[in-house]
This record gives structure tokens, C-alpha cells and sequence, in this order.
């Protein structure tokens, strides 16, 4: 079921109605019916990895409870392994089983030795990612006394299922989520609203900016050969805007959803490309899974603590596990390392945290500098993106080489000036609601009424006439 | 007691809060979903007026569903039957009426489709000159120009029937109005532009055909450099479909004839399995007795000056294969008029 599907939007409603008007007097009740609706919105995907999901959750409910009983560091130490070991390798045979043997293949082959290994023909459980890194942070959080384990198997089941971030995220903590689900919940007018309006540019967000650019981009990337060097940067550019309208626009959706359920769940995006470094970008750019490596992985090893050396390393972990985290491919490890690359300055000089407020803040433009740094930053992350996007590294590289050619300064192909219109449009709403959770939060706020919904069927005019060739969300297939 | 009060005013409060927000978004939606049907019905009515959208179908369409296709020859196919063969030639020749129903990109599937509409809306015709090529039976998952069925869908059954067979729509957008044409922003466009007569919309095919005044594209050349040859995947139940449709035509006492029009003979040489199916095609046809005209080894194959691409013949090339058909048409003894 996607967000942007009819059965969603069947779905989405009855589950409101239920929730407000028929079990809101019960909390427990409630509970269970957004357990129920979550585990049915699973199975809308695939009934059959709906045991691997209740595995993982019992898995970690228990595990759970037992460091939390253990009387020993040891007996705890062995509880929180056992819990991981089984996660992360539940993860390793549906994700990167077949990356692994064929990447040992191909290093015996290289040294001159042949070996046949057998690979696995797996579908990749949807949302797995996600829901374990769920349940690998409750238990880590128990194990560093950080929180006490949940005993209602309901609740916790909840959250990890919870429908709205089951299949992409946000990433969320037990510390964020557990409190609200467990308690009651009220209507409040003002957040049903905003909820509905943050899915509603989430809408915008997938099907009209990153649907459309994904319709230019899939045309250039699968046949590069055939285009300009000007079209590969173009289609290189869309595909930022693809990722980004894809990505951060599930991620309103999710959020607008949960909202209407009275349930906040940790931001995902802040407007990332309005960055002017890369350590701002990525303090704006996939939220809950940078703090998740931040808090598990990055601080664990020593952070930015230690020697220089030890700060190398460490960013250097940390990326290059978000890109493998990504897909089994080595491209997102290369875009990971590349990424590595562009923060290490950053890292070195102690520059990270040069740029923590919004740019142009309380102002309308940017100035000279800023504007320079944004372009830059961008300029960085489109080339990073053309490893994401492209299917092997060789074809990347062939890619990057094919822009550096005459054609670069012809007039790139295929481009349809609606869509750059609808894409400036974007970027101006974005720009102007920076300083917000998300862009039209308070668009129009000071307008009347009128002015408001008429803006609001506007943008569900625009949605209707523009809407791309439906596409999955990218973040789907991680 | 107070502490209840609270709590029940809390309640209220909450229910009213509820209830205004449900009334409010029912207010919101109440416009959207009362000009949906009227919208619809607009969009539908202006754009199929339409004569170049969609690969100029919907004059064709049109004429189907409306009852008004008369003609007793009817010339059936993909964009091989559309560019290739003349109905005004046959006509002028046999002294008759014909129209050529060729659906651009579409084998055997949408051709029976078609031709089920036919006989449903319009007087059967005589004859079907049946253009039929490597890829009659092919397996093919998607909905190519699926825009040609966008003025017509709304709660049309046989539509949902064939249509759904393939990826391109969704079971609701045969029931709730508009649905089907979110995103359909050259769809839109082309009804406002036919609104206010942007263009003027003059028919390109004539009797549903539509010679192309082109020259070789070259195209050809790029994909054997990119591509060695390819397979054509068939497909068993169109095989059975082809099956039915013969005899549904014997019962109904409709000739048919098998025309395989002219390719350019490199382009046959890259179609792997050709010879396999062309094979499959004569049994057919000679097991209920269907003259089979094929033009495979006709000197105009030998020529890229009368094509535009690999399968498709040009103005010139056209002209010429047309008088070659007409005489052959004649010599299978069945009677046109």
C-alpha cells in the first residue's frame, strides 16, 4: 500500500474514524486497532515477511527484558550480542548475503582463484531495515540504562510496527515514541489540520517534483549514451530533486499521518539544500538515521574525541556504513566515501559546527558568501547522487567522463519548461518556509481564509495535473 | 465532582473539536467531489473532438463506439496496417467502402478489442484485411498510448475488461470519475487547446489511414550497433485468442485475409525467431483455409528508399505495395462489395 495510492487513501480515513470516534476512550483499545492497521498495511506489502517482523519484535521485546533482568554486566553484555548478532544478521542474509558472496567470488577470481558460491534468490523483506535499526536502538538504550524495557508486548509492538514509519522511516527511539504511545492521546484541532497539510505538500513533494524528475532521469541514466554532456548534468541535478522530493516527501506523509493521530515522530528533513557546508547538510539531510550513527556507532567508537587519527577513522565508519546501509551495492559505498571526503575538512579544522542556524535567518535573502556556500554544497552533493543513481560504479564513472565533453555547452535535451517552472515554484515555497518544520506549515498564515484553502486547492490542482508516472519511493527498496 | 465536570467538559470539548474538523473537511472535499463528474464529462467530451492526440485514434474511437463505421471492408493490425495499407485504394479498386483500423503499438489484444467494439456498435462488415506481423502475439505487459482510451473508460465495462489486462490503469479509474486523469497533463492540455480551437485540428488519417511522407531515420543502424537481434516472446493465450477470433468471423460469415506486409529485409534478418513464427502463421491460416499474402521477399524489402525505419514503409514505398495488394486481393476470388 503506498502513500500515494487510492487503497491508502480508503485505508488512511477508516483508520482515523475508528481511532477517534470509536476507541478513543480506550487507550489499550487504540493501541491495538494501530497495532492491528499497522500489521494489516505490512501485509498490503507482503503477508508472507509478516512473521519476520513479529520474530524481530518478539526478539527484542524479550531480549529486552532480559538485560534489563540480568544481575551481571556479563549476562547483560551476552543478552544485547545475542540480540544484535540475530538482528544484524536477519539483516545480512535478506540485504547483503548475495553482495558478500559475490564480492568474494570476484576477490578469489582476481587473486587466481575460482570458486562457485551459492547465492541466495531473496526478496528483500520491505522496511527492514528500518524496523531493525528500531529495534537494535531499544536495546542498546536498555543496555545503556537509558530507558527500562517495555513490558506491554502491544505497545512495543507498536512501536516498532507503528504504519506511518514502518516501511521508511523515520528512524525513531524508544525515548520519542514509547511515551506518546503509551499515553492518551487527545484531538487538538490545530495538529489534524497541520497534519493534513504536511501530507498534502508530502503529495506535492513525490508526485510532482520527484515523480516528474524521475521520469527525465531514468530517460538519461538508462541510455547516457545517447545524451549531451549538458543533459547528464541536468539529469544528474534532477535526480537531487528526485531523492529529495521522494524522500523528504514520505517522510511528510509519515509524519502528517501520525499527526492526525495525535503521534509526533522525529523530522527527517531540514531543507538540506539550503546547506552551506556538508556538515550542515547532513545535519539536515536524513535526520533520524544520521543521529541513529551518531549515537550508536559514531560516540560508541569515540566520536570526534581522540586523536586526528581517530576522528579520520571514525568519519570514515560512519559513512561508509550509511552508504552500505543504503543497498548492497558498492556505489552507495563510494558515495559514502565521498561524502567521508567532502566532511573531513570540516572534521580536521573543527568547522563542523560553523553553520547550526538556518541560513539567512529573520532575513529574506541570502547574502553574496551564502549563496556561494549553498551552490557549492549542492554543486558536491549532485556528484556524490550520480553514484546513488547510477547501477554500477562503472557505469558512474562513464557517466562522470561522458560530462566532460563538447557537448557540455550545448542546450541539454528533453527539458520540459513546466517542469522547471514547477521546480522553481518549489524551491521558492521551500526557501520561504525554511525557518519551518516544513515548507507551507505556515504559508499563507497571515492571508484570509479564503486566500489559504484557495492555495491549498491549488496545490491539489497543481498535484492533479502535474502528478509524474507513478514511481515507487526510492527509499522503499533500502 | 468538579474533577468529573472537568472531565466531561474535556470530553465535549474534544467530541466538538472532533466533529468541526470532520465538518470542515467535508466542506473542503464537498467542491472536488461535486464538480468531479462534471469535469469528467467535460474533459471527456473536448478532448475526444481531437483528431492528432493520442496517435490520431480517437477519430476512429469515435466512429466505433459512436455506430457510425459502415464500411464493408475493414482493415485490422498495428502501425503496419495504419501506414501501410490504402482503404480508398481498395475502395476505388472493388467499388466499395472501406476503413482501415489499425492501432498503432498494439498487436492482437487491442486488435480484438477493437473488433469486439466493432461488432458490438456497428453493422458487421464483409471482409477483414488482416495485417499480421512477427509481434501479433507477443507478450506485451504495457499499455502503450493509453491515452487513447481516456475519453471513453468511465464505467465502460468491456474497456475494464481488456484494458486491465495490462499495466497502465487501476480498476477505480473505470469507476470514480477523473481519477484517471490525474497526472494527465498532455491530456489537459489538449482539451483546453481543442476548448479554445489553439489548433486546427485537421484529420491526419484519412479512412484511418495515414501514409508517411518520410525518409530512412537511420534508426535502424543505432540499435544493431546496441543490440545484436532480438526474440519475440509469445504469448499462448494470444494464440487461443487468434484461434477464437477466426472462428467467431467464420460464424458470423466474415472473410478474412491474412496480409504480412513489407519489411525492410535487414530488420527481418535481426528478429531471432521470425522464421518460427511466420511458420505459426501459415498453419494457421492454411488450417482454416485464410489467404496468407506475404510480402517478406517482395523486391520493395530490398530497398531502404521505401521506408522510414526497419518496419515501416514510407509515402513512396506505400504507394507502391498498395497497387501490389490490390492485385492480389483481387486474385483470392472474395467478393468486396
Amino acid at each position: 500500500m503506498l502513500f500515494n495510492s487510492i487503497s491508502f487513501a480508503v485505508f488512511l480515513p477508516i483508520v482515523f474514524l475508528l481511532y477517534w470516534f470509536t476507541t478513543n476512550r480506550n487507550l489499550k483499545l487504540q493501541n491495538l486497532l494501530l497495532l492491528f492497521s499497522s500489521y494489516f498495511f505490512y501485509a498490503c506489502w507482503d503477508y508472507r515477511f509478516l512473521f519476520l517482523l513479529a520474530f524481530s519484535t518478539l526478539l527484542d521485546y524479550y531480549t529486552g527484558i532480559k538485560i534489563h533482568q540480568a544481575t551481571n554486566t556479563r549476562t547483560k553484555k551476552n543478552w544485547l550480542w545475542l540480540s544484535i548478532s540475530i538482528n544484524l544478521g536477519l539483516l545480512g542474509i535478506f540485504k547483503y548475503y548475495n553482495f558478500f558472496t559475490e564480492s568474494f567470488t570476484e576477490a578469489l577470481s582476481f587473486i587466481g582463484i575460482k570458486s562457485q558460491m551459492l547465492s541466495l534468490n531473496l526478496i528483500l523483506p520491505i522496511g527492514i531495515s528500518f524496523y531493525t535499526f528500531h529495534g537494535l536502538s531499544y536495546i542498546i538504550d536498555i543496555y545503556n540504562n537509558r530507558i527500562k524495557p517495555e513490558k506491554n508486548f502491544v505497545d512495543y509492538s507498536l512501536f516498532v510496527s507503528f504504519f506511518p514509519l514502518l516501511v521508511a522511516g523515520p528512524i525513531e527511539r524508544a525515548t520519542h515514541l514509547l511515551p506518546q504511545i503509551k499515553k492518551k492521546r487527545t484531538f487538538t484541532y490545530a495538529n489534524t489540520t497541520d497534519g493534513l497539510r504536511q501530507i498534502m505538500w508530502g503529495l506535492f513533494k513525490k508526485l510532482v517534483i520527484a515523480d516528474n524528475c524521475a521520469e527525465y532521469v531514468n530517460a538519461v541514466f538508462n541510455n547516457s549514451a545517447d545524451y549531451s554532456a549538458s543533459t547528464h548534468i541536468v539529469a544528474a541535478i534532477f535526480f537531487t530533486f528526485q531523492i529529495y522530493g521522494d524522500f523528504s516527501g514520505y517522510s511528510d506523509i509519515a509524519l502528517g499521518t501520525a499527526r492526525l493521530l495525535g503521534i509526533d515522530l522525529l523530522r527527517n528533513f531540514a531543507f538540506p539544500f539550503f546547506s552551506r557546508d556538508i556538515a550542515e547538510f547532513w545535519r539536515r539531510w536524513h535526520i533520524s538515521l544520521s543521529s541513529w550513527f551518531k549515537d550508536y556507532l559514531y560516540i560508541p567508537l569515540g566520536g570526534s574525541k581522540g586523536s586526528i587519527w581517530m576522528k579520520i577513522r571514525n568519519t570514515f565508519i560512519i559513512f561508509l556504513v550509511s552508504g552500505f546501509w543504503h543497498g548492497a551495492n558498492w556505489t552507495f559505498i563510494v558515495w559514502g566515501f565521498l561524502n567521508a571526503l567532502y566532511i573531513m575538512p570540516s572534521i580536521l579544522f573543527n568547522t563542523n559546527r560553523n553553520n547550526i542556524y538556518t541560513v539567512a535567518s529573520g532575513r529574506k535573502f541570502a547574502n553574496f558568501k551564502e549563496i556561494q556556500q549553498m551552490i557549492s554544497t549542492f554543486g558536491l552533493t549532485v556528484f556524490a547522487f550520480i553514484f546513488f543513481r547510477a547501477d554500477t560504479i562503472t557505469s558512474a564513472v562513464s557517466y562522470i567522463s561522458s560530462i566532460f565533453s563538447a557537448s557540455v555547452f550545448s542546450i541539454p535535451e528533453m527539458i520540459r519548461p513546466e517542469l522547471v517552472i514547477l521546480l522553481l515554484a518549489f524551491f521558492m515555497i521551500e526557501w520561504n518556509g525554511r525557518e519551518y518544520h516544513y515548507a507551507i506549515e505556515h504559508f499563507g498564515s497571515k492571508w484570509p481564509r479564503i486566500m489559504r484553502i484557495s492555495f491549498y486547492y491549488l496545490l491539489l490542482f497543481i498535484i492533479f495535473l502535474y502528478a509524474g508516472t507513478t514511481q515507487n519511493f526510492i527509499y522503499f527498496q533500502f | 465532582m468538579q474533577g468529573r465536570r472537568k472531565i466531561l467538559y474535556i470530553f465535549n470539548f474534544d467530541l466538538i473539536m472532533r466533529k468541526k474538523f470532520i465538518i470542515h473537511f467535508l466542506w473542503f472535499t464537498l467542491p472536488i467531489i461535486a464538480i468531479a463528474y462534471p469535469a469528467d464529462l467535460f474533459i471527456s467530451h473536448i478532448l475526444k473532438t481531437s483528431n492528432n492526440f493520442a496517435h490520431f485514434e480517437y477519430p476512429i474511437w469515435n466512429k466505433i463506439f459512436e455506430g457510425k463505421m459502415d464500411a464493408k471492408v475493414v482493415i485490422y493490425g498495428s502501425s503496419r496496417a495504419w501506414v501501410h495499407i490504402d482503404p480508398q485504394m481498395i475502395s476505388d479498386s472493388f467499388g466499395t467502402t472501406a476503413y482501415n483500423l489499425g492501432v498503432d503499438g498494439h498487436n492482437l489484444g487491442l486488435q480484438y478489442l477493437r473488433h469486439q467494439q466493432l461488432l458490438k456498435h456497428n453493422p458487421k462488415p464483409k471482409v477483414i484485411v488482416h495485417a499480421i506481423d512477427i509481434f501479433t502475439f507477443g507478450k506485451q505487459p504495457d499499455l502503450y498510448n493509453s491515452e487513447q482510451f481516456l475519453p471513453y473508460m468511465l464505467h465502460n465495462d468491456d474497456l475494464k475488461t481488456a484494458l486491465l489486462d495490462y499495466n497502465g490503469f487501476r480498476p477505480v479509474d473505470f469507476k470514480i470519475p477523473l481519477i484517471r486523469y490525474l497526472g494527465r497533463y498532455s491530456a489537459i492540455k489538449e482539451t483546453i487547446g481543442q476548448y479554445f480551437r489553439l489548433d486546427p485540428n485537421l484529420p491526419e488519417r484519412i479512412q484511418g489511414f495515414q501514409a508517411q511522407d518520410k525518409v530512412w531515420d537511420g534508426e535502424f543502424e543505432k540499435t544493431k550497433d546496441k543490440t545484436k537481434a532480438f526474440y519475440v516472446k509469445l504469448d499462448a493465450s494470444k494464440i487461443q485468442l487468434f484461434e477464437s477470433y477466426i472462428e467467431d468471423c467464420k460464424q458470423k460469415n466474415i472473410k478474412l485475409i491474412f496480409v504480412q506486409t513489407p519489411e525492410y529485409i535487414e530488420g527481418q534478418h535481426f528478429e531471432k525467431n521470425r522464421a518460427e513464427i511466420v511458420a505459426l502463421l501459415k498453419t494457421i491460416s492454411q488450417k482454416h483455409n485464410i489467404p496468407f499474402l506475404s510480402y517478406s521477399s517482395d523486391p520493395l524489402c530490398y530497398n531502404k528508399k521505401y521506408f522510414y525505419n526497419a518496419m515501416h514503409l514510407n509515402k513512396t514505398g506505400t504507394d507502391l505495395f498498395n497497387v501490389k495488394l490490390v492485385r492480389d486481393l483481387r486474385k483470392t476470388g472474395i467478393k468486396f462489395n
